[in-house]
């Protein structure tokens, strides 16, 4: 690593090369009359002719964004025009897409040229040309290196470790230029080891040499992320899938696996974000090693688990080879790389709407809990039926050169065009469940009347009711069958509300156990719940316990969380578990910790992500955040620097239970 | 039998092999001026009371009819905020063996064994031996103070896969000053655990000016010559749960 250019990095001292523009383009476009592809083709050669090519000293992986902003290709009316017309999914551009970036650095874009359509054809010309740009400057800038490199790529195919990693950034460079969004970065040990593997063979590189190398092409991810924004500052989808099988069945994971943990872990920077593919065969060193990547505090890895994922998707109907395939979206949302045209992340549903409008409108006509849970069960279905009903022609602004990496017609969809469905908040919603049924209809401790007249006071008048829901009923998270028996009944309901329906591109629904930012929003959509949450109060992030719960320990909830059938419900969402920093203390801690992991997996448990949190340091950072400038925690599902969230965010993770032994 | 536990950990990482559960058994004998759970020295319940966490609405001051709550004054039921806890369960050997079989089963191949703390076991060592003998066939552990009747040592010994041993302080007067007993019975049994043939390691919480002298470390090497030994760094954190049981924390 490059001391000098990661800290010129790190302090932002780049941002100085940048300008933005006020071109007033959906104007001119409108007046011109263009269709959107010749929108988006004209938007991509304008910006690459405003790019100005800029080489950091010492670096190695260049390409850097100088126009910091990138105007709309409609005008406010027209987007009221089309939004009218068609459903847009978020920004209305293409977004949360694994494309083959492999197949453009094996043949080189001028063999992709041949084959592009016009619009395509015409966004490789400007790629090209902006490289260019950065070949004439290094050879100004006398940097040999360089100018070999982009002498080959993209023009012709990455011969070489380095080359391949410089493709990598133009083609996801471009994307980002183009205007497509959460562009992840897919199976990269899988599409990029051969050409390490090639280079160390012939003795170019040894282990020090490509981490050194790996790390500046890590650092790249970091150079133009912030103009990347999703909902917050870091929720950007740079997300890297490592391990996993292959097409024939065996194990991916290799030395540029490795040495992907150790650049994440030496870097401690944002991105790229680190997913790693694991199953019951994973031998337990390997877990040992990605528990040290959890100890520095990133958020990463996030794990995934084969043996589930693997079958649900072929249950869902995806072919063997795409479904072993897999890779995630921005977040946890699994997708399949090259040909997948799923939209992962359309809606969420609510678990803890469903349980108070039924508590609400249909307990005090409940005679047992079992036909009070089939109201629940009936709000559930008519919120997916209204989700369902909502999103019809869907449209996304066609984007000329995300169609060239992609092996598939992404306009139109691709082979799969699934519609992926968030459900937030099952914790909060199973633990009402499990009170309502405790007191009400087993010990009759309370009346509906006085139930529902406490809730809706938001337990002002009822502290002794109050202490009781929130800490002496039983809470998903302890291993208790009494609660985690309605997880269960939940997600299976939620899957069976989605299950059999066909979508507006043809294809199906899938129900996930991930919440996005929805943990929030949905919170404030209802007052207080039957669980002794208060009005106000965030549920849990994904397939989380609820925050007040009081856990004894990460093994009952590891015990909680994987009872469910998540081979009915493979949208993606991970449980979510925050250890304390303190837990981390010697080699043997961090050993254990990834026992732990391996004993999530060995369960069935789907999909987990660990978070490595000091509670005092964030209480800290929140008053003195020039001093934590680096802190970084896990949101939902994605890491980000905490001092750049807003507090709402802060305050959420600063709330989750942290395990310390 | 009836027993009487202060805490169960899962996931216990420093108790020993493998990802452990740990007992934590109400009550010991010794009463060292720097122990970090005053909440294991009785055997009797203790209410323990989180003052950070108060918002001193007085809700707990009012009447109640809970029996449960008589012999603290305070009703343990309506606390917003979770405040008052009763440290101390008094639960059957049956029903211990029952809770701890299902968190090892979580655990699968993960599980390593659980350990029994405090406390110090050996106080409630009927107690003890019934929760062994009810976990037959899991690896199983002890920390101990080593201060016990050397022959209900010997039999326990016998049913444990490895222990964890503290030998403190070397002197006998300062052991008597500093943790209220004279550690020739404890020597005693080290030397029993010795040949006993047993895996075990023995430990030494580093105290600053008492344990961790040079003399008395010299003379702690000189007893246990070749032995496995842990030197613990001083925690210090040590004194926090004192205020919350309204005990005074003698190390300053």
């Amino acid at each position: 690593m490059n001391k000098e250019l990661y800290d010129f990095i790190v302090d932002k001292k780049h941002h100085e090369f940048r300008h933005t523009v006020d071109w007033n383009l959906g104007e001119e476009y409108q007046k011109n009359n263009l269709s959107p592809v010749e929108r988006m083709a004209d938007r991509f050669e304008r910006m690459c002719n405003e790019e100005k090519p800029v080489i950091l000293e010492g670096e190695q992986i260049v390409f850097l964004r100088t126009v910091a902003n990138l105007p709309d290709c409609f005008t406010e009316d027209e987007w009221k025009d089309i939004k009218d017309k068609n459903y847009i999914h978020e920004l209305g551009y293409m977004s949360n897409l694994s494309p083959n970036y492999y197949d453009t650095i094996s043949v080189g874009l001028l063999e992709k040229r041949e084959t592009a359509d016009d619009y395509g054809k015409r966004a490789i010309d400007n790629i090209i040309m902006l490289s260019d740009k950065y070949l004439s400057e290094a050879k100004k800038q006398g940097r040999e290196d360089i100018v070999e490199v982009l002498s080959q790529v993209p023009r012709y195919p990455a011969r070489n470790f380095r080359e391949a990693l410089q493709f990598f950034r133009i083609l996801h460079y471009a994307l980002w230029l183009e205007g497509n969004y959460h562009n992840t970065v897919g199976r990269f040990d899988k599409y990029i080891y051969p050409y390490l593997k090639a280079d160390m063979d012939k003795g170019v590189y040894t282990y020090e040499t490509a981490l050194s190398l790996l790390e500046d092409f890590f650092l790249s991810f970091n150079k133009d992320s912030d103009i990347y924004v999703g909902v917050q500052q870091g929720d950007n989808g740079q997300s890297m899938m490592l391990g996993g099988l292959d097409e024939n069945g065996n194990e991916v994971f290799n030395e540029l696996s490795e040495l992907c943990l150790k650049a994440s872990y030496n870097n401690k920077l944002i991105d790229p974000k680190i997913n790693l593919r694991v199953s019951k065969k994973t031998p337990k060193e390997r877990f040992t090693l990605a528990s040290h990547l959890t100890k520095a505090g990133l958020g990463f890895p996030q794990y995934s688990n084969d043996d589930i994922v693997i079958p649900a998707l072929q249950k869902l109907g995806y072919e063997y080879n795409d479904a072993v395939n897999y890779t995630v979206a921005a977040c946890w949302e699994f997708i399949i790389p090259n040909v997948g045209g799923d939209v992962a992340n359309i809606a969420a549903m609510s678990y803890p709407k469903a349980v108070d409008t039924a508590f609400r409108n249909s307990l005090l006509k409940s005679e047992t809990f079992e036909e009070f849970f089939e109201c629940v069960k009936t709000e559930i279905k008519s919120a997916c039926d209204e989700i369902r009903a909502n999103i019809n022609n869907l449209w996304f602004v066609p984007s000329p050169f995300m169609n060239v990496l992609m092996d598939c017609d992404i306009y139109s969809g691709g082979k799969y065009n699934n519609f992926g469905i968030h459900g937030t908040g099952i914790s909060t919603a199973a633990d009402s469940l499990a009170a309502i049924k405790k007191y009400v209809f087993e010990e009759k401790s309370i009346t509906k009347e006085d139930y529902i007249k406490a809730v809706e006071e938001d337990f002002a008048n009822s502290p002794e009711l109050l202490h009781k829901l929130r800490f002496e009923t039983p809470k998903v998270g302890n291993n208790d069958d009494y609660v985690d028996s309605i997880v269960v009944s939940l997600l299976d309901c939620f899957a069976d509300s989605l299950e059999g329906y066909t979508n507006c591109r043809g294809g199906k629904y899938r129900a996930g156990t991930g919440s996005a930012m929805y943990y929030l929003w949905h919170a404030d959509e209802i007052g207080a719940s039957p669980d002794g949450r208060r009005k106000g109060e965030p549920f849990g992030t994904n397939f989380s316990v609820s925050l007040f719960a009081d856990i004894k320990s990460p093994i009952g909830v590891i015990a909680s969380m994987s009872k469910p059938h998540f081979e009915r419900a493979i949208n993606g969402g991970p449980l979510t578990l925050e250890f304390h920093q303190s837990l981390f203390t010697d080699e043997e801690s961090v050993e254990k910790v990834g026992m732990v992991v391996k004993a999530f997996i060995d369960k069935g448990g789907h999909q987990l992500q660990l978070n490595t949190v000091n509670r005092e340091t964030m209480l800290d950072a929140q008053i003195h955040p020039k001093n934590h400038k680096q802190l970084v925690v896990r949101i939902w599902g994605w890491s980000a620097y905490f001092v750049e969230l807003d507090k709402e965010y802060q305050d959420h993770v600063i709330a989750r239970q942290a395990y310390s032994v | 039998m009836l027993g009487t536990v202060f805490d169960i950990k899962e996931m216990a990482v420093h108790d020993g092999p493998g990802l452990r559960t740990t007992v934590f058994l109400k009550g010991c004998p010794l009463r060292c001026i720097w122990c970090h759970n005053p909440e294991g020295l009785i055997t009797k319940p203790q209410l323990m009371y989180k003052e950070n966490r108060c918002v001193h609405c007085d809700l707990c001051k009012k009447e109640c009819n809970h029996p449960e709550c008589k012999p603290f004054g305070r009703c343990l039921h309506i606390c917003p905020e979770n405040c008052l806890v009763v440290s101390g369960r008094e639960v059957e050997t049956e029903d211990l063996v029952k809770e701890l079989k299902a968190s090892a089963d979580v655990l699968g191949d993960s599980f390593g064994g659980f350990t029994f703390s405090g406390g110090e076991p050996f106080a409630q060592s009927k107690f003890l031996i019934s929760l062994l003998d009810g976990l037959k066939d899991y690896h199983k552990c002890i920390e101990t103070s080593g201060y016990v009747d050397s022959e209900i040592f010997k039999v326990v010994i016998d049913k444990l896969d490895f222990v964890i041993m503290d030998i403190k302080i070397a002197d006998k007067d300062k052991h008597i000053k500093y943790t209220g007993v004279d550690n020739t019975l404890i020597l005693k049994n080290f030397e029993i655990l010795k040949s006993s043939g047993k895996p075990f390691i023995i430990r030494t919480p580093l105290i600053p000016n008492i344990t961790d002298t040079d003399e008395n470390l010299t003379k702690i090497k000189e007893i246990i010559g070749d032995s496995t030994w842990e030197k613990i760094p001083f925690n210090a954190m040590a004194g926090a749960k004192y205020k919350m049981l309204g005990m005074e924390y003698r190390l300053k």
